[in-house]
């Protein structure tokens, strides 16, 4: 054998022997009735944007990418929407309770302003997710104005229950 | 197989497993704390004596500072403010805060029992209508 055959060879079979090593994307689920989108809260620009820069990690509707199957890329994009779903998952809004929403959307806010969401590694094999800075304003300023929307509201319902006991 | 074929798949792979992670800056010195005037006296003061030193806007601790500032709590709106304490009772039932490795060098930074139960209620609990 000469050195040519090991400098290929040899990763050619460790790429081989990889896949091998089981690994599991988080499941795709299309029915998705708890939606923040469902819900009625998202305008039509920003449900835009959470679709094309967000979705993929940040949801049940997550489209694969072929090398998504492909070991080592397949680990990496297992483990960044399992994580990113833990975090926030937007299939799954309706079954957050007031104050999760209002952590989430604050964290949306300082993510996104300071430019950490979508991540880097995200975006440069996915260049449409790109959000600039026009963008990014119009999300954190979403993301606050529907903070004081629930928080807002949950004062309301508040306040009917107090009405109720009261009766 | 010769080791150095080897070596680029095993970088690469180590690559994927990488996080950047951040030095904690441990602050000493806690700077007097101004804040909102329907913050409770007994949380004042425990947020004074254990948080304020590295959440605060001057802060030399960035991550710190950029998590939570009690100087910007005080001015922040109320859906903001159920926000951050949401976050803050996420963060004190884990046992995160103080930090590990923050309480290494200042042992006696740590929340008693009793500091600790307090900071939960205030932050977990719902705010009460007054009026």
């Amino acid at each position: 054998m000469k050195r040519w055959h090991y400098l290929l060879g040899g990763p050619a079979l460790l790429l081989l022997i990889i896949q091998f090593v089981p690994t599991e994307l988080p499941a795709v689920e299309t029915d998705n009735s708890g939606d923040i989108i469902a819900s009625g809260i998202v305008s039509e620009e920003v449900t835009k944007m959470l679709k094309t820069s967000c979705y993929n990690c940040h949801s049940n509707e997550t489209e694969y990418p072929w090398y998504s199957h492909v070991a080592p890329s397949s680990w990496l994009v297992a483990r960044d929407v399992r994580i990113a779903r833990e975090e926030l998952n937007f299939s799954l809004w309706q079954d957050y309770d007031m104050i999760e929403q209002l952590e989430k959307l604050d964290d949306i806010y300082l993510e996104v302003e300071a430019g950490k969401m979508p991540l880097g590694i995200y975006t440069l094999v996915h260049q449409s997710a790109k959000l600039d800075d026009a963008q990014r304003k119009v999300i954190i300023e979403w993301a606050e104005a529907t903070m004081d929307v629930i928080a807002e509201s949950e004062e309301d319902a508040e306040s009917e229950e107090e009405e109720v006991n009261e009766e | 197989m010769k080791k150095l074929t080897l070596l680029p798949m095993a970088a690469m792979v180590g690559l994927l497993f990488f996080q950047g992670t951040t030095k904690p800056e441990v602050e000493t010195a806690p700077n007097h704390l101004a804040m909102s005037p329907d913050m409770p006296e007994n949380i004042k003061a425990i947020v004074d004596q254990k948080c304020y030193g590295c959440h605060n806007a001057e802060s030399k601790n960035e991550k710190g500072k950029a998590k939570l500032d009690w100087d910007a709590f005080e001015a922040s709106k109320k859906s903001k403010q159920m926000a951050t304490k949401g976050k803050i009772a996420e963060v004190l039932e884990k046992g995160d805060m103080p930090p590990a490795k923050f309480l290494e060098n200042k042992p006696e930074g740590k929340l008693s029992e009793a500091e600790l139960a307090t900071l939960m209620e205030w932050s977990a609990g719902k705010k009460k209508k007054t009026e």
